[in-house]
């Protein structure tokens, strides 16, 4: 502690702790989500009592990023890739802190399904859960590596989740006009097939950040989205 | 940006050259800017020397030979960007390197390992290690160690990690959650009809016509014989994994059981537009548990005749049995037998394939639930095969029949005790 240079740290140095606070913050929040989906097809309450534990880490993270980020821009003056890094960071640890609420939400709604045991079949979820899950993985990826290729792959992959969702949601519907005592459980679990797919879009929001950061591009306003909404599925709450 | 929209508007007023002066300017101003200000040179004596190390990039005398171990290795910094990585960390985990190193559990021991504190000079840091669990993109268990690599300076300091895989106890602990999961499902699922149709007779009683009745009676003995089989299968199935390690000693002659098969299917093949063809070679020998090979082959004929088969065309399955070609890559060894089961009927899907094999996995698509399997007939056919050292092949398309192909290794493998 004595040496001088923990006083005055290089700024090259900053930016390698602000791409570390990222990544972990990214791990946190990739743990969370599996958690949640464990806490769903395992019945696991540990796993889903561990997710929402980690909330308050993740909340102390995007703060101490956003803060960190903010002194680089004031006291360092970056520019080109580097300023839209930062600022892109800024942006991002917003999506991450999301996908974290929405992760902890799943966590606490996986508690309120049981006693729907053996009659709603929860593999539909569980892909999709693995699916969105890889797509989170790979858009942390493209953060870490600042990697436009792969952020262009995931931007490109959320129309299955959508599919996924729409696919869902026909699903879920049948359970509950067969038996209306499905009605609960399946409530809960619309709800989590609709956090997954948020969680899926804020993968493909930091996606797109991602490759504005590498590129210094935009990528087009409009993604590929899933199928169109059909008579059936256009009723589907939208939040 | 600037730069551009400046030729935007010098475009419309100016002549070509003036915009080109500007752009040219414009871009000039930048790149001063750029060079001046990019890495502010700030008067820091102390740090400039040490700071000219970008993290990615070790120089030679920062450079562990990590390539040297056997095993797979990565090289930290103490903020957790990887600096080196071996050959075999590439190859085992390279996708999945960034999301290993970012899960929570090895950020807090990437944290331990910083901390902890070497009792002396000679000493080396004590080792800190973690396990935890992936989902994706494989799911697979991870064992991680590590060990602070001390440096004069405390920004120098870097982390040895040395990554391993324990996925397989993980799996085998899944596969029998899963199992049980499932075989109670599908016990369940003929168990729950059979006691609502008892629920409906007990409570609807005399006022229940016989035709009803005899009805309700019908699909009751229905479900309680697919319950039956159900259980048999799963027996059977648990007989032939409990010896699955004795290799067969015991030498058949394949006509003989090709005569036991025959005996057995063919009252199912007498309906018109169904018929059976034989293709056997002579002389074929197979080391064999005669039984089991029966089993494997009724077992592949029944699928032809349940998936197969379509209503309103003829339905031709072919029973064959030949030496395998002298030089085939689909088989381990040179020589051997094969015996196969080909139906001309509806086929199915390629994705299907790959997944045959595994409990309970049944081809939907188009068959109604009647007159489903029990899903666990070809599981207990890649079982007995397991046993037998032999190997199944399954090609298929939609609409040009499945052909099911069976290879068993040459007689000569084992030491004849009783030939």
């Amino acid at each position: 502690m004595a040496d001088r240079s923990h006083i005055v740290k290089s700024y090259e140095q900053e930016l390698g702790q602000l791409r570390s606070m990222m990544s972990q913050m990214g791990g946190i929040v990739e743990n969370q989500v599996a958690l949640a989906l464990s806490a769903i097809a395992d019945r696991n309450e540990e796993a889903a009592d561990a997710a929402a534990r980690q909330d308050p880490d993740v909340d102390e993270l995007e703060r101490e990023v956003e803060s960190l980020a903010i002194r680089l821009l004031a006291l360092r003056s970056p520019m080109a890739s580097d300023l839209r890094e930062i600022v892109a960071a800024l942006k991002i640890t917003g999506d991450l802190e999301r996908i974290g609420d929405y992760a902890s939400s799943i966590a606490r709604r996986s508690l309120r399904i049981r006693g729907a045991d053996g009659q709603i079949s929860l593999s539909g979820l569980r892909s999709m859960g693995r699916l969105v899950q890889d797509n989170l993985r790979r858009s942390i990826d493209a953060i870490t590596q600042q990697d436009s290729n792969r952020a262009m792959e995931v931007w490109h992959a959320d129309r299955a989740v959508d599919e996924y969702y729409t696919a869902l949601f026909r699903e879920l519907v049948t359970y509950m006009m067969e038996d209306p005592r499905n009605i609960r459980a399946c409530t809960e679990l619309l709800f989590i097939a609709k956090n997954l797919e948020r969680i899926g879009d804020h993968a493909t929001n930091i996606a797109e950040r991602v490759f504005y950061a590498v590129t210094g591009d935009n990528l087009p306003a409009v993604r590929p989205r899933g199928a169109p909404a059909t008579a059936d599925t256009s009723e589907q709450p939208d939040r | 940006m600037r730069a551009e929209s400046l030729a935007a508007v010098s475009h419309e007023g100016l002549p070509f050259w003036a915009g080109l002066v500007l752009v040219g300017a414009a871009v000039a101003g930048w790149g001063c800017a750029f060079l001046a200000f990019r890495r502010p040179a700030l008067p820091l004596p102390v740090v400039t020397e040490h700071s000219a190390l970008p993290p990615a990039v070790p120089t030679s005398e920062t450079a562990l030979p990590i390539e040297i171990f056997p095993g797979s290795v990565l090289l930290l910094d103490r903020l957790g960007a990887v600096l080196q990585a071996n050959e075999e960390a590439l190859t085992q985990f390279g996708d999945s390197v960034g999301a290993i190193l970012r899960h929570p559990a090895a950020r807090s021991a990437l944290s331990a390992a910083l901390r902890v504190a070497s009792d002396s000079a000679d000493d080396l840091p004590s080792m800190c290690s973690t396990t935890f669990t992936l989902d994706v993109p494989v799911p697979r268990t991870l064992h991680l160690s590590l060990r602070r690599i001390p440096a004069q300076h405390d920004r120098h300091t870097r982390v040895l990690v040395m990554l391993s895989d324990r996925s397989e106890a993980q799996v085998l602990d899944r596969m029998r959650i899963d199992f049980v999961a499932h075989a109670s499902h599908e016990l369940r699922t003929p168990l729950a009809s059979l006691s609502g149709f008892i629920d409906a007779l007990r409570t609807g009683g005399s006022s229940m016509n016989e035709g009803t009745r005899q009805q309700f009676l019908d699909i009751m003995a229905q479900q309680s014989a697919r319950l039956k089989r159900l259980i048999d299968r799963l027996l059977y199935l648990s007989r032939v994994q409990a010896h699955e390690h004795q290799r067969p000693r015991d030498l058949v002659e394949v006509a003989d059981l090709m005569a036991i098969v025959l005996g057995e299917v063919a009252p199912r093949f007498d309906e018109p537009g169904c018929s059976l063809n034989l293709a056997i070679e002579d002389d074929l020998t197979i080391r064999a548990d005669e039984d089991e090979m029966v089993q494997v082959l009724l077992n592949l004929i029944e699928n032809a005749l349940r998936y197969g088969r379509e209503e309103g065309r003829p339905f031709a399955v072919t029973l064959f049995a030949r030496r395998a070609p002298e030089r085939d890559d689909r088989w381990p060894e040179e020589g051997g037998v094969l015996l196969g089961v080909e139906d001309n009927g509806r086929g199915m899907e390629a994705h299907h394939l790959p997944r045959l094999t595994e409990r309970f996995y049944r081809v939907v698509d188009k068959v109604e639930p009647a007159k489903q399997g029990t899903g666990l007939g070809l599981s207990i056919v890649r079982h007995i095969l397991d046993r037998h050292g032999g190997r199944l092949r399954v090609a298929s398309a939609p609409g040009r029949g499945t052909t099911c192909l069976v290879w068993l290794p040459p007689v000569g493998a084992l030491p004849a005790e009783n030939s």
